[in-house]
């Protein structure tokens, strides 16, 4: 027992020692020494939307984490601010040119937001709000994009439940005012009510745009059981109507149509001199296509397979991401990401070995560690639905399978896996989307 | 009897290690502080502050006093809010500010707002490492306010308001103290409501005009993809906040004076000769009510800010390369640099600046002079 207490009091010692020298280290930081503002520690610092699990009875939340594995706090949630409920889990989180935060949701109650994001005192980031924004009633958002239209920039985003998710043929892109957030059209051109071989908008997801001609994809129907797309919508933006579609299917390897999903419209913007050419991901088709676009009479060619899942043994592609260098596109199976070189777009020119991920690969972030170590953290979930193992009542077929609910770190240039974060097993939540704390710095949509 | 003098002996010791202890104890005893509270935009960027001053009601409301204060100065006639007044954004409408000696100094005055972001290098040309290093220098410069320290301290020593001020903020008065107080009130001067931040928080649309001019300010120009660009941005990218936080950069030569006539600028600082001639690049908040520009003062207008680039622009061995390529011809002409921006693009540019003013900052009662107010005996 006196040992017991002879241990205790000399560990309050070492632990008041520790706790001086401290102090005295911070008084020695003098008057005039400058603040060394450099070594900026959020630079590692990633946003992210974490969605509870029924089951493990968590709730939704934005959460800023820190994703260097340099850092004695990698995986650790520095800020959580609880979500209300809503009727589904937000989805997306975007940053505007303007640096304002948004989210897009995959209910009816809060398909889009703008997130109130500010510091304190301390410094520290923190939430103020999280305002659902009217829609007039477009439910189930995806994507968004801001592009401007003759000089004047408007606010894009894919509604997949368009403004009656019960209608099997559901969809509409909102047209928002970037200021204001108000509603300045909902193009919707539902199949069933337009007229026989004319063009139309189902399950918008993805969407890219040069000039004026934007493409939105056509993906699956947001209850994932009443109809499944397999075409690339082309929207005229001088006069907001959908003007073409594009089928992009081949081989059917699960059966569905294609469900193309996201979609990127390589541009002189993101390479020099580049001839436009639409790329896009079939997540059921397992392929990557190319719709080469010639600008100066306005056409789409016809589409060519420029990658094929199947057989080189990859699944459900998803994203393009991409920095200065390369163009990177998530494989949700088996879990992970190719990576081409940019300048050699629209074809797909490998530019290193793929990074291996886990199940469901999907949103992905480019940053750098403490010591400059270039970065890329991955986050491997296609949807937050839960598994029947767990009695989770949002089990979707296959879909729980691509539910890994982690983050894997990587080295940008080796590929080699840095550390994980089991957000299931660590927070009991899964998590749907991340971005770097300062937004994604890049050139491609998602 | 002998024990009683042992015990007395002992009770006397252990006396006088309690009183000590206790005298030791008040004398380190840091007062009871609360600290400030606001919420910034997040898209200024991150801010630090030092450890060792940290940001409290108390200091910033002793620095606020000792800000407005003539006392401050060697005639008691010159506060530091004698060249950095509220309605010019902190800064004094004079080419040159005057202090004591009557003389004009070297520079003109810089507007203070959102010190807090860029904190490496204060003054036109980077002398001071930080905000508590900077206040102390124009207190004992010999022509801005001419005081002694030591001299400065015993007279506030001797105003009750002052005895009490520094009690509550810091324990003592010392000249670290006023140091600190006058970089806490400094820093909390934040402005984050001009036309521009309403705009970025969608709160307001900029007209056509404003628009075009912030177009024109982002924008390097760049004739391969017709895109013509006013250059701002390239040197002053942290516009809305007071500079940049790294080593050295928002430092630039903007082409006021051929090489005969450069000034040392960042020079003084660096001994560099690539260093000579370069300038901090300031705050654009409140532009509009800050001139005349340059270290100088030596442009009346933002008009004739925008003539200076727009062909007045003279060649010297540090001007930056970002000015000489900026030139909006698909044919770079060398002996003549200039941005080539037409009248209509000039205009656009400054209604755009206009959009950077903020009159609630400039009227901000918390960062008026409180002796007007007769606050003295809060």
């Amino acid at each position: 027992m006196k040992k017991l207490i002879l241990i205790s009091l000399v560990g309050a010692m070492l632990i008041s020692l520790g706790c001086t020298e401290v102090k005295e280290n911070a008084a020695a930081n003098t008057t005039d020494q400058p603040i060394d503002t450099e070594k900026n520690i959020e630079k590692s610092q990633a946003i992210v939307l974490l969605t509870g699990l029924p089951t493990l009875g968590t709730k939704d939340s934005i959460a800023i984490i820190e994703l260097d594995p340099e850092s004695d706090n990698f995986g650790n949630i520095l800020y959580d601010y609880p979500l209300p409920k809503f009727d589904a889990p937000l989805h997306h989180l975007y940053y505007s040119p303007n640096g304002r935060l948004y989210a897009t949701g995959l209910g009816s109650e809060c398909s889009l937001a703008e997130i109130g994001l500010v510091r304190n005192a301390q410094a520290k980031p923190v939430i103020t709000k999280v305002e659902c924004l009217d829609t007039q009633g477009q439910s189930v958002g995806e994507d968004i994009m801001w592009h401007s239209v003759n000089g004047k920039l408007h606010m894009f985003v894919t509604f997949m439940g368009g403004t009656d998710s019960s209608q099997i043929d559901a969809g509409s892109v909102g047209v928002f005012d970037p200021q204001t957030n108000k509603v300045l059209k909902v193009i919707e051109a539902r199949k069933s009510q337009v007229e026989e071989g004319q063009p139309y908008i189902m399950y918008p997801h993805g969407i890219s745009a040069y000039e004026d001609r934007m493409v939105v994809t056509s993906t699956v129907h947001p209850n994932l059981t009443d109809g499944v797309g397999n075409t690339v919508t082309v929207i005229d933006l001088n006069t907001f109507e959908p003007i073409e579609n594009i089928i992009t299917e081949d081989a059917k390897p699960v059966g569905f149509p294609s469900s193309p999903v996201e979609v990127l419209f390589v541009r002189p913007s993101i390479i020099e001199g580049v001839e436009p050419a639409v790329l896009v991901n079939t997540m059921f088709g397992f392929e990557t296509w190319k719709i080469p676009y010639d600008a100066k009479n306005k056409v789409f060619a016809k589409p060519e397979k420029v990658y094929d899942g199947s057989s080189a043994g990859t699944g459900v592609p998803l994203e393009f991401y991409g920095n200065d260098k390369e163009l990177f596109i998530s494989h949700a199976i088996p879990g992970l990401v190719k990576r081409y070189d940019l300048k050699s777009l629209p074809s797909l020119v490998p530019s290193g070995e793929d990074i291996k991920a886990e199940l469901g690969a999907h949103h992905m972030i480019f940053y750098s560690s403490a010591s400059g170590r270039k970065l890329i953290a991955v986050q491997n979930n296609l949807l937050n639905l839960g598994d029947a193992k767990d009695n989770d009542p949002t089990d979707v077929d296959f879909i729980a399978k691509l539910n890994d609910h982690s983050l894997t770190v990587h080295d940008l240039t080796t590929g080699e896996r840095l550390g994980m974060i089991n957000f299931k097993d660590k927070y009991q939540k899964g998590i749907d989307n991340v971005e770097t704390l300062f937004g994604s710095g890049f050139t491609h949509h998602h | 009897m002998l024990k009683i003098k042992f015990l007395a002996a002992v009770f006397f010791v252990f006396l006088i290690i309690t009183v000590a202890s206790i005298y030791l104890y008040s004398m380190n005893k840091q007062p009871d502080t609360q600290l400030v509270e606001f919420t910034a935009p997040f898209v200024f960027g991150r801010f630090q502050i030092p450890e060792n001053n940290p940001l409290t009601v108390e200091s910033v409301k002793l620095g606020r006093h000792l800000f407005y204060d003539p006392i401050l100065s060697k005639n008691n006639k010159v506060s530091c809010a004698s060249c950095h007044k509220q309605s010019l954004a902190f800064t004094d409408g004079l080419a040159l500010s005057v202090g004591v000696s009557g003389k004009a100094l070297s520079f003109n005055s810089m507007s203070l707002v959102n010190l807090m972001w860029g904190p490496r290098h204060f003054f036109w040309d980077g002398r001071a490492s930080s905000l508590e290093n900077q206040a102390l220098q124009p207190i004992e410069h010999i022509d801005e306010m001419g005081s002694n320290l030591a001299n400065l301290i015993v007279e506030l020593s001797e105003i009750k308001i002052y005895q009490t001020l520094f009690s509550q903020a810091y324990g003592e008065l010392s000249a670290a103290g006023i140091a600190k107080a006058l970089a806490s009130f400094q820093r909390t001067l934040i402005s984050s409501n001009s036309r521009y931040d309403k705009f970025l928080r969608g709160e307001v649309s900029l007209s056509e005009d404003e628009e075009f001019g912030r177009k024109l300010f982002m924008a390097h120009p760049d004739t391969k993809v017709s895109l013509r660009g006013g250059n701002c941005i390239d040197c002053h990218s942290q516009f809305l906040t007071s500079g940049f936080a790294s080593v050295f950069d928002g430092f630039s030569n903007n082409g006021l004076d051929e090489d005969i006539n450069l000034a040392e600028g960042l020079y003084g600082l660096t001994k560099l000769e690539a260093h000579r001639g370069l300038f901090k690049a300031p705050t654009l908040r409140n532009i509009a009510v800050t001139s005349p520009y340059m270290h100088d003062g030596r442009f009346e207008t933002l008009e004739e800010v925008l003539a200076h680039y727009n062909g007045g622009i003279k060649r010297s061995k540090t001007l930056s390369p970002l000015i000489i390529e900026a030139d909006n011809l698909s044919d770079t002409k060398a002996e003549h640099i200039s941005l080539n921006l037409e009248p209509h693009e000039v205009a656009a540019i400054i209604s755009f600046l206009h959009t950077l003013t903020d009159e609630s900052f400039l009227t901000n009662e918390a960062f008026s002079d409180p002796f007007k107010k007769g606050e003295l005996n809060d």
